[in-house]
């Protein structure tokens, strides 16, 4: 009889100290703060992208009255040159800038022609600030510095975030008549170049007086 | 004389196995007998299908010797997979996996063993484990679906969202790219989004049950090729066909054949063989010492629409 006792009574410490190991609580709070260290922040990736490496560096954007020509005539040597890109295919960026003046203000875009080169007309997009283009087209972010391509692809939703709110305002304000200077991510596929509608994204604007 | 006769054959067979060491090291320098295992998340699906074939081909026209081995979208199959593939030698492992998270512990294994594993298409949630991964850009490719989709949508309708496997990265990024831009467009209006695995038949079920609650819908947009030919097929029965605006994604031979009849609006054009091609390419440098590999390669994704389908065919372009 004391022996079973003492048996169920070992068998009861057992059993409390594998439970009381088994299980422990922690603060709800606590884990979240932990969830969101781990998480990747792409807005302030972005911001920090945006105010301290493309913005700093606009002036380095390639002319656009050097390379619509020399798209023209090399294409190989304008792509190899000038643009970006992650990986294989066709589609290639670049960062431009030019000087031109506004010919038609649109539901979704305002077109301007070049002012070296009057007969190129670009779009400059109101609407549809969406992709990779500004991101591809900096040559500035790696796609290897990150863990997974959904965090790449985030940095890129804030950065068009970014355009919405800090450079869509100026253009919005655009007249036709206007002359205005521009920086811009174009996206262009070198198997099928067409010159005649570059669609661009915003990046800088500003009127000259 | 009796001890003359026990000598000799363990002479010989001492011999012929040093023999046979020399030979299999020397094949080892050059390459010619090594063997490549092609791990393929399923093969229920052509997409699938040409990937692994064309890795394997590929592998095969670079003197390798290749098996294919189907996880059939289950991760224990892959491991199982994996665990053969070590096993019977495999050298190198070009790979499509099931899961993103979930395939991680078996690429692991993989390098812990010696071998390169080199991930096509699909990726895997860990920035060391794979060589290198070779990706479908599936984000761009939905971002130029989406700004095509609310063209045609002229900016406003009812649409439903038919996902893939909800475990791999390229059904978010699709899903994630597409609605960067659709999001922002308040008239349109998603009604449903459902997952059908990426299969033909489940995404048939999926808009059979859908229509039933929204018969007034105007789009559906498909996480891939084999899901928007099945949505069609139950607009088809359901008599709404010409009412709905189907789009895909993957670039299907009978996809790109229904853009050219006009049934379906558009698709994001990937490029398996281009993947499966530089997997092999990759592994074959691999073998000859290269060890500086891009941690991941994207491979562009082509919007493919009903002005533009002629300069494509099934899995890629027009030669």
């Amino acid at each position: 009889m004391g022996k079973s006792v003492l048996k169920y009574a070992i068998a009861a410490i057992v059993f409390i100290l594998v439970a009381y190991k088994s299980v422990y609580f922690k603060k709800l709070d606590e884990v979240k703060a932990e969830q969101s260290a781990k998480t990747f922040d792409a807005a302030k990736y972005a911001e920090n992208f945006w105010t301290k490496k493309l913005t700093p560096g606009l002036h380095n954007a390639v002319d656009i009255d050097t390379l619509i020509p020399m798209l023209s005539s090399n294409p190989r040597q304008a792509f190899d040159k000038y643009s970006h890109a992650l990986g294989i295919g066709n589609l290639r960026y670049f960062l431009i800038q030019g000087k031109g003046n506004v010919k038609a203000i649109g539901e979704d875009d305002i077109t301007l022609s070049i002012t070296r080169l009057p007969d190129q007309k670009i779009k400059i997009a109101t609407l549809f600030i969406f992709g990779n283009a500004v991101r591809d087209a900096s040559g500035m972010v790696n796609i290897n510095d990150f863990n997974n391509t959904m965090d790449f692809n985030n940095v890129s939703a804030e950065i068009n975030k970014i355009i919405r709110v800090k450079v869509l305002p100026v253009v919005k304000q655009l007249k036709v008549g206007d002359d205005v200077t521009f920086t811009s991510a174009i996206e262009l596929n070198k198997a099928h170049l067409n010159l005649s509608q570059i669609e661009a994204i915003p990046v800088a604007v500003q009127t000259i007086h | 004389m009796k001890h003359s006769f026990a000598i000799k054959p363990f002479v010989a067979c001492l011999f012929v196995l040093m023999l046979l060491l020399c030979s299999c090291g020397n094949h080892a320098g050059s390459g010619k007998h090594k063997k490549i295992a092609v791990i393929v998340s399923t093969l229920n699906n052509p997409w699938f299908v040409v990937l692994a074939q064309t890795a394997a081909a590929q592998a095969q026209a670079l003197g390798y010797e290749t098996k294919i081995f189907d996880s059939q979208n289950n991760t224990s199959v892959e491991a199982d997979n994996f665990e053969n593939a070590i096993s019977a030698g495999y050298n190198a492992i070009l790979f499509n996996p099931t899961d993103a998270d979930g395939s991680v512990s078996n690429v692991q294994e993989a390098k812990s063993a010696g071998i390169p594993v080199f991930c096509m298409d699909r990726e895997v949630n860990s920035v060391d484990a794979a060589t290198s991964q070779i990706l479908s850009d599936s984000y761009s490719g939905c971002v130029a679906i989406g700004k095509y989709f609310v063209e045609k949508m002229n900016k406003r309708g009812k649409y439903v969202e038919i996902l893939g496997l909800v475990g791999d990265n390229n059904t978010w990024n699709r899903s994630k790219g597409f609605h960067s831009v659709v999001d922002f467009f308040p008239g349109l209006t998603m009604v449903a989004q459902q997952s059908a695995d990426f299969d033909r038949n489940k995404a048939m079920e999926v808009m059979e049950s859908i229509l039933q609650a929204h018969p007034d819908i105007n789009g559906v947009f498909c996480g891939n090729d084999a899901m928007a030919s099945g949505a069609y097929q139950a607009l088809v029965a359901a008599g709404k066909a010409n009412d709905v605006k189907v789009f895909g994604f993957d670039g299907a031979q009978d996809v790109i054949e229904s853009i050219q009849a006009k049934k379906i609006l558009a698709t994001g054009m990937q490029f398996p063989k281009v993947i499966a091609k530089t997997a092999a390419m990759y592994a074959d440098e691999y073998f000859k010492g290269k060890r500086d590999f891009p941690k991941k390669m994207p491979v562009e994704v082509e919007l493919v629409t009903q002005e533009n389908v002629n300069d494509y065919t099934g899995y890629g372009k027009k030669e």
